[in-house]
């Protein structure tokens, strides 16, 4: 167990900070579910690891580990904001510094389910806070006056009547020997100066000259590069491999075969390593490999979708959730609606390729790489080489995207055996078409939707889904319903309608799925947004107006009501479509509205694409806002450009040119608005994608009454 | 010997005449701010000038780039002030920020084609480019900032 | 000179040199063929539209600013303008993605060192047109690049043409071999370039 001298000695070495300073951090002590705020300049606290520091030195000058990563969601200007406005400093003063994967140290450091700031806010706050009254109190006994004549601003403490003031950096070294007061008080919501404002993000200017480092611009002295050629079937085992033309291309070191951890399964690829990135993909190109992956299904998509929708007309599967008894009102019921969704497999397909760099020296191993969960890389390394936990160092890089594919540890352990077996520093990179044809993906999902209607009225609601579980992959229980099967629909719901049942019927593949933006969310929330058009529909309801009915909570009307007054949803034209969502998603609620018209050519147009999010308390609105634009227009490419399908068992996309992206030339007009309110912050870089979908099918359906139940579909043959 | 004129700085290698200069930029001369995203001229990812026009290098032979001017992200400008720079930062295009070196790059060639481009024009020079964090809107906004940018700069001088 | 040459035959109606404005330039009489033989000559154009017509011909003569890509001749991914000079626009010149020689891999960019549209003064369109209507475009110098009739006759040679018979990996050939096509292409002109009937 490391004691806390040890951790803060290691913060200091790795942050490159040195000398006498304040430095205060906050930990969840084992019989509290409240953090505590410790200071640890001294030596009094040192059985305690903390989860995250702020470190302030002689000069004034604030460092902060940034325990998230930062993948494009803005946590390194949304951290800094938060702590720069409790602790008055002026954000240019406050520096970020990637924090190692350290679950004692940071807890939970796993970038997902939009959790940066929503589960560290209020912590950094009072931080940053108990940081500032610990520097104006010492300020005050110097000054030989009462604290509630002085404050903060700027980094400096002022007197108010004389005007005296001291720089932080005077203060620290006193106010590192203060107890840390219980009880600080944090600031309203009006008096804000940084926090809910639109301030420009910090590391913009890294990423317009080139300096910013992603995982795969890390170089390390004496660097090897390495590509791997891996099972196209993504299951089983290397059964040969001809390693003579590659061996033959000039740069290739080394050629062996290599096994990957995928979540409790393995792969097996062969490793080609040279002295450039490539070479090596030149010698993957010349390898020979045969494959035997016996026991794994070669799967068709058209199979898979088959099985889903067989079973989901003749198995009830797992309640997930189940309220009254929806299955005996919709047996009773006169009018009954009772369809079927489709939603594709889908690719992450982040700009940055999958990579990673490994260092195995022996006893240890330290690795680089665009990661967004530093700390199960280090639990799985350090289990899987039988190594101790604090010799397996993992350092974050910038990520070119993660959308959930970089929260795995199959890439940094397949770096790892590749630098152990070379003995040397190496970079593993993923081709374009290894990244497209390895997974994991979202899983692609059917969903069977009942609905009774009585006099106008929803009486039951009755959903199945079947589709693979991202939890098989992982802990997960078999004999349970996944647990995210009513994921998207809102709450209130459960509320108004008093029959609602929500089931799993089991399906598997050999496919590896796991998380992609937004989670199932992403797919419930066209499954059952849709089908509520639909029940709308049958009930002779406005679609927006069933939804004002049925959410019965202030927020949700307040939602509305934005709704309505940015889309002109009660002045809509009958040559116009209009569709509405609303989703739920990691505690934030988002409703969308999608105009869409018939283009001269005959087409269908995207018109304009209308966003209310309500996320709670928030930081910078501009971050939110380009949150959800670019959340819509990942949408945009799932719901009508691209899936991954599979053909006895092989991938079939390989690249853009079959995995289409959204292009420029492809993106509507796209207006966000935020709700102003108190409640708790809800999640940012997620929540704003699974409503896209089924408001653009939605007002393809007020358009042209041609419902859409199968995504993904082409818009231009609509 | 392979001679490249990079960022006005001459780069004297030992490689494969057939290596893309991607690679030779990335992993040999440790330019690591030109990105590889496809491999084939997909995404624009990796775009540079080469005699000022915005290709590809991921598929740009060093054969085609020897002796040639090539300018990368890394010397669009000296103090990361080139007009579009000032406009990305001003309108927070990046997110993950991975494909805006070559997004950067492309856009550069058109605003000094086209010190006025249209919405039209910035397709026309843009849809090569792919970003999956979905920042087009906001390229489009910088784009026509920058575009100003350069006018008032034109007249400041 | 300005002429036009009506010829009638059995079974074919042979097309006019031009019809229509007598302002348009017409090819010398000294580039034309001794030999007329108009049954010869519309039978090898029979096999010259074919090759016209076939995607690595085609695509790069749209009917549209936009070049065609692959062998179902779809608009080119991400929508590359023709440009003044036929060479794109902005950042999205041909050379950009283009290079000297095809690259490498089945979906990589075909390459030639002359890669481009023609350009927007004379954008010598195939898409969509008729067998009749293709000849009669093609010896029109008005039309096809300003070329004499001994020009035409060697642009069978032209490198990028060639290229259409070495489009790398993953591209469908034109449907007979260069030497045929270049046989058939001389066969048609020197027989009079004539044009198949209009309903051909």
């Amino acid at each position: 167990m490391n004691t806390n001298q040890v951790s803060r000695r290691d913060f200091l070495r790795v942050s490159g900070l040195a000398g006498t300073a304040l430095c205060l951090g906050f930990y969840f002590p084992s019989s509290a579910k409240e953090a505590e705020i410790i200071n640890t300049t001294g030596t009094a606290s040192s059985e305690i690891e903390l989860n995250a520091w702020i470190h302030i030195d002689t000069n004034g000058k604030v460092t902060i580990f940034n325990h998230r990563a930062e993948m494009g969601q803005g946590s390194f200007q949304s951290v800094p904001q938060i702590i720069a406005e409790e602790l008055e400093v002026d954000l240019k003063d406050v520096n970020i510094v990637f924090a190692q994967g350290n679950r004692e140290k940071y807890g939970n450091q796993v970038t997902g389910g939009s959790s940066t700031i929503r589960s560290s806010y209020k912590n950094l706050l009072k931080l940053s806070a108990t940081a500032r009254v610990m520097l104006i109190s010492v300020a005050a006994q110097k000054w030989a006056v009462s604290l509630a004549d002085c404050y903060a601003a700027s980094g400096h403490v002022f007197h108010k009547t004389s005007g005296n003031k001291f720089h932080y950096g005077e203060l620290v070294v006193d106010a590192s020997k203060l107890a840390t007061p219980k009880e600080v008080i944090l600031k309203k919501t009006s008096e804000y100066k940084l926090i809910r404002k639109p301030l420009l993000r910090q590391d913009t200017p890294l990423k317009t000259n080139g300096t910013a480092i992603f995982g795969l611009d890390k170089k390390l002295p004496g660097m090897l590069y390495a590509t791997v050629e891996r099972n196209p079937r993504l299951r089983g085992v290397v059964k040969s491999f001809d390693a003579s033309a590659a061996l033959k291309v000039p740069g290739v070191i080394k050629v062996f075969k290599v096994r990957m951890g995928v979540f409790k399964t393995f792969r097996e690829g062969v490793a080609v390593v040279a002295n450039s990135t490539w070479a090596a993909m030149q010698g993957k190109k010349a390898l020979k490999v045969a494959w035997d992956d016996t026991g794994f299904e070669h799967i068709n998509t058209a199979d898979i979708y088959k099985r889903q929708q067989d079973s989901l007309q003749t198995q009830e599967g797992l309640f997930a959730k189940k309220q009254g008894e929806p299955d005996a009102i919709l047996k009773q019921a006169e009018k009954t609606v009772d369809v079927v969704y489709q939603t594709p497999y889908q690719s992450h397909s982040c700009m940055e390729p999958v990579n990673c760099v490994a260092h195995y020296q022996g006893d240890k191993v330290e690795i680089w790489g665009p990661i967004q969960a530093p700390e199960w890389v280090q639990d799985y390394i350090s289990e899987q080489l039988g190594l101790a936990k604090e010799k397996v160092i993992v350092n974050m890089t910038f990520l070119g995207g993660g959308f959930g594919r970089k929260a795995f540890m199959d890439y940094p352990h397949e770096a790892t055996m590749i630098s152990k077996e070379m003995s040397a520093p190496v970079q593993v990179v993923w081709t374009r078409e290894d990244d497209a044809t390895q997974g994991p993906y979202r899983p692609g999902i059917s969903y069977r939707c009942q609905g009774a209607i009585k006099d106008g009225e929803i009486t039951a609601l009755k959903f199945r889904m079947a589709g693979q579980n991202n939890d098989h992959w992982r802990a997960g229980k078999t004999d349970q319903a996944n647990r995210s099967t009513a994921e998207g629909f809102l709450k209130p719901y459960y509320d108004s309608i008093k029959n609602i049942s929500f089931a799993e019927v089991q399906f598997e593949t050999p496919i590896p799925t796991m998380w992609w933006r937004s989670v199932y969310a992403s797919t419930n929330g066209f499954a059952y947004e849709s089908f509520l058009d639909e029940i709308a529909l049958a009930a002779g309801k406005d679609p927006l107006a069933l939804r004002r009915q049925y959410l019965q909570e202030e927020r949700s009307q307040l939602l509305i009501d934005k709704m309505e007054a940015v889309s002109g949803w009660k002045q809509r034209k009958k040559n116009e479509g209009f569709g509405v969502a609303i989703t739920e998603c990691f505690a934030s609620t988002v409703g969308q509205i999608v105009k869409v018209s018939r283009a001269e050519n005959g087409k269908i147009k995207i018109d304009q694409v209308w966003a209310v999010m309500d996320c709670g308390w928030y930081v910078n609105p501009d971050i939110i806002k380009a949150q959800v634009e670019g959340s819509i227009v990942m949408a945009l490419g799932a719901a009508t450009i691209h899936e991954i399908t599979f053909k006895d068992g092989l991938v079939e996309q390989s690249n853009f040119y079959n995995y289409k992206m959204p292009r420029i030339t492809d993106i509507p007009p796209i207006e966000v608005y935020i709700m102003e309110n108190e409640a708790n912050a809800g999640g940012v870089g997620e929540p704003g994608l699974p409503a896209f979908a089924p408001a653009l099918t939605n007002a393809i359906f007020d358009l042209t009454g041609k419902r859409i139940r199968k995504l993904p579909f082409d818009l231009s043959a609509v | 010997m392979i001679t490249l004129t990079i960022n006005q700085q001459p780069y004297q290698i030992e490689a494969d005449p057939d290596m893309p200069l991607l690679w030779a930029l990335r992993d040999l001369i440790g330019l690591t701010g030109t990105k590889y995203g496809c491999g084939v001229a997909q995404c624009g990812a990796c775009v540079v000038h080469l005699n000022g026009e915005a290709v590809r290098s991921c598929v740009t032979k060093l054969s085609r780039a020897a002796g040639q001017k090539i300018v990368t992200i890394e010397g669009l400008s000296k103090n990361n002030d080139h007009p579009l720079q000032l406009a990305w930062n001003e309108v927070s295009v990046p997110q993950c920020g991975y494909c805006h070196s070559g997004q950067l790059m492309s856009a550069a060639v058109l605003l000094r084609e086209n010190p006025n481009p249209t919405d039209q024009d910035i397709d026309n020079a843009m849809a090569g480019n792919i970003c999956r964090c979905g920042t087009y809107p906001r390229i489009r906004k910088a784009i026509h900032l920058a575009a100003e940018l350069q006018k008032k700069e034109g007249e400041a001088k | 000179m300005i002429m036009s040459i009506i010829l009638t035959m059995v079974g074919v109606m042979a097309f006019a040199w031009r019809s229509g404005s007598k302002k348009e330039a017409m090819l010398p009489l000294s580039a034309l063929p001794l030999k007329k033989d108009s049954i010869a000559s519309v039978k090898a154009f029979e096999k010259v539209y074919r090759v016209l017509m076939s995607p690595r011909c085609m695509n790069c003569h749209p009917s549209g600013d936009i070049p065609l890509q692959g062998d179902d001749s779809h608009l080119h991914e991400m929508f590359p303008k023709r440009g003044k000079d036929g060479k794109g626009l902005f950042a999205m010149k041909c050379g950009n993605c283009h290079q000297p020689s095809n690259t490498p891999g089945k979906h990589s960019p075909p390459g030639n060192a002359e890669w481009h549209l023609p350009p927007a003064n004379m954008k010598m369109v195939f898409q969509g047109k008729s067998a009749a209507e293709l000849a009669k475009q093609l010896i029109d110098p008005k039309q096809n690049g300003n070329k004499s009739m001994k020009q035409l006759l060697a642009h069978s040679e032209d490198g990028l043409v060639r290229w259409g018979w070495k489009p790398g990996e993953g591209r469908t050939l034109p449907p007979m071999s260069h030497a045929e096509f270049k046989k058939a292409w001389e066969t048609w002109i020197n027989n009079g370039a004539y044009a198949p009937k209009s309903n051909q």
